[in-house]
């Protein structure tokens, strides 16, 4: 057997967050289902975009969310172990501001190690939050990790508070990606799974770019597109 | 998981009408889709091709692709280890849909990305050699007047076996003309200037991203890695723009000692470095302290490729624990011929015998050691296809090597006592120190 001197590359922690809506009319439609499936379709891909990123350590959890909040996947699992468990819709409310407590109590500093790369953070809600999310998002922004974290929501259907959502993406450039079916979502969930982890992995460096309107916060949207509108939530 | 085309689907040549069938999808960048395909119906032409195909939304950001892949096929591989785009595609119901055909890359090959994360651990001597092919092949490239613009892990694949490389994704190439694609690179492995906004990927900065690839390969750490970034916490854009774009301070700067690399963080830089000889370190260096500010100072391909040829030449194995060590020059002008430890088992080295070639560059002459034209023959510089002679072992004495010689050449032999010898094509020539062999128009000595 060949031996070469040292190790593996030295890698930095990249957290990866779900923080899913577990609410009641998340049971309706097929939306908790299709959220399941969405994330359970694009962890192969997931996987193969870390592996390709050798510097990141790509590690998962998940945060749900309904008539209060907890951590559906508690600890940090590397992303080529990541298996998938499915989400269920409670009868509860959608107590979205204490999701974002949950998450921002575990990005301190004192918790994660230092020298990380930014987490990214995917909230996916279906409704309007029942409860103070202007705290949760305040706890979450006083966390350096938090403020620095690149966060993305989705809106599932027509009835998703978008400008909450906007609120918690903090960026005037990227909308929430509002998913109206189970197609649209399985190509958000892939997107933020694949280009955005990309990204984050390997950042397109900004610089004083002389043709500022080529830049773009983040890599291209997928079409939402698509499906009959009678499959639409 | 593909997006844009699926099994069965025939897609066809612009120019010919010709047609391949999707088989499956291999996989997906940033750019487009890649498939295995076949082409349909021609005889004789059953070889599955790579097939890769393009986003809408990629085709529309980068307005040049089009005419830089047909500059690209009408042009050529500039060697046999660029995958390169051989036909341009249409699926025929938009205009604006199309993709093209490239040879697809074979199982043995594996990314530069399972060499960094140990996956694969090939010998020094197959790393060296990817090494060199990187560089001798991008000369090939950059003299063709074209720049790759991305040199990165994942664009590069090689044999672990035999350090034979393939150069992949090559639709980002263009004339070196300053106008090129929308690609500026990989973060970590874009040349500060374009870090910094001021220039986009040329011929020089490509150079620079060769260079970060050889460090990552040799040493397995990042070139600009050191204390500096040990006081980051957050990795994020601006962060790697000060690390890598407007404060880049190499790790083993000789005049500058505030970035080295620190233990418990960055450990293979210091493990590793100190393996090579100068003359491999010297052109880090150069790359990487001049070089940082002044793009023309970049070691150019073809120092790469005469260093790291020399490098493998360099290659002996541990007498104790057959680990592969570097010779590092001087060490052959001690008493002893010993110069330092294994850096595997610390057992003090003992070198083999070695040949130093018209008083130049020194090869180990292992019991596998074999010598192509390149050693023989100024005009012959990096021909390592057919070895004119090898290291072989007396047949009734083993304690006994001898230099065979392979070539259709006579050589002529003198040892220390003076005494002279022919050397016939087939013949064996017993190594003794202070024997002198000229071959053509070099001539080595032999140490033991």
């Amino acid at each position: 057997m060949p031996k070469l001197p040292g190790g593996p590359l030295a890698r930095k922690p990249l957290h990866f967050i779900w923080i899913a809506d577990c609410s009641g009319s998340m049971g309706y439609g097929g939306k908790i289902q299709s959220l399941n499936f969405a994330i359970r379709n694009a962890l192969p891909a997931m996987q193969e975009v870390a592996k390709e990123n050798p510097n990141a350590e790509v590690m998962v959890r998940a945060v749900k969310f309904s008539s209060g909040a907890s951590w559906h996947v508690a600890n940090p699992v590397p992303v080529e172990q990541f298996k998938w468990d499915d989400l269920e819709a409670t009868t509860g409310v959608t107590e979205m501001g204490k999701a974002l407590q949950l998450v921002a109590a575990q990005l301190d500093q004192t918790i994660i190690p230092q020298r990380a790369l930014p987490p990214v953070l995917v909230l996916i809600s279906d409704g309007q939050p029942t409860d103070d999310v202007s705290a949760g998002l305040r706890d979450l922004m006083a966390q350096p990790l938090g403020e620095k974290a690149v966060r993305i929501a989705i809106a599932i259907g027509e009835d998703a508070d978008t400008s909450v959502l906007q609120r918690f993406i903090g960026h005037p450039e990227l909308e929430p990606l509002q998913a109206n079916n189970a197609q649209s979502l399985v190509r958000f969930i892939r997107w933020v799974s694949t280009s955005v982890l990309k990204e984050v992995s390997s950042p397109e460096i900004p610089g004083p770019n002389p043709n500022p309107e080529e830049k773009r916060p983040f890599p291209p949207l997928p079409d939402p597109t698509t499906g009959p509108d009678e499959d639409d939530w | 998981m593909n997006q844009l085309l699926n099994p069965g689907e025939k897609v066809q040549t612009l120019s010919t009408e010709f047609s391949y069938e999707v088989e499956a999808f291999l996989g997906g960048g940033g750019q487009g889709e890649v498939y295995r395909a076949r082409p349909v119906a021609r005889k004789g032409a059953h070889t599955p091709v790579a097939l890769k195909w393009f986003f809408p939304h990629y085709v529309r950001l980068d307005p040049n692709l089009r005419a830089r892949l047909e500059h690209a096929i009408d042009t050529g591989p500039p060697s046999d280890r660029f995958l390169w785009p051989q036909a341009l595609l249409h699926g025929g119901v938009k205009q604006s849909d199309f993709g093209y055909v490239m040879p697809l890359r074979e199982e043995r090959f594996v990314g530069i990305t399972d060499l960094v994360t140990r996956q694969t651990v090939p010998t020094f001597r197959a790393l060296v050699t990817a090494g060199f092919e990187l560089a001798h092949n991008y000369l090939q490239l950059h003299a063709r007047g074209f720049c790759y613009r991305d040199i990165s892990f994942g664009n590069v694949f090689f044999d672990p076996a035999s350090g034979e490389i393939q150069i992949c994704d090559n639709d980002n190439v263009s004339v070196d003309d300053g106008r090129g694609g929308a690609i500026r690179g990989t973060p970590r492995f874009m040349a500060p200037e374009i870090v910094r906004g001021e220039v986009g990927p040329d011929t020089q900065t490509d150079l620079f991203s060769l260079a970060v690839l050889l460090f990552y390969m040799l040493i397995n750490h990042h070139p600009l890695e050191g204390a500096k970034e040990t006081q980051i916490s957050i990795f994020d854009p601006q962060a790697m723009t000060y690390l890598y774009g407007t404060s880049p301070q190499f790790i083993f700067d000789p005049d500058d000692e505030s970035n080295r690399p620190l233990p418990g963080y960055h450990d293979n830089a210091l493990a590793l470095w100190d393996l090579y000889p100068h003359f491999v370190q010297d052109l880090f260096v150069l790359t990487f302290t001049e070089g940082l500010h002044y793009p023309e100072k970049r070691a150019r391909e073809n120092q790469w490729s005469n260093a790291l040829i020399r490098l493998r030449d360099s290659i002996f194995y541990c007498q104790h624990c057959s680990n592969e060590n570097f010779y590092s020059p001087g060490a052959l002008d001690d008493s002893d011929g010993n110069s330092s430890v294994c850096w595997s088992c610390k057992s003090s080295h003992r070198l083999p015998p070695r040949m130093r070639i018209d008083g130049k560059d020194v090869v180990m002459l292992n019991h596998d050691t074999l010598l192509y034209p390149h050693h023989f023959n100024a005009e012959h510089s990096f021909n390592f296809e057919v070895p004119v002679a090898e290291v072989a072992q007396h047949p009734k004495n083993p304690r006994v090597w001898g230099l065979r010689n392979h070539s259709e050449e006579k050589w002529t032999s003198q040892n220390a006592a003076g005494e002279v010898k022919d050397v016939e094509p087939g013949k064996t020539v017993t190594l003794s120190s202070g024997l002198r062999i000229q071959f053509g128009s070099r001539e080595g000595e032999v140490r033991l």
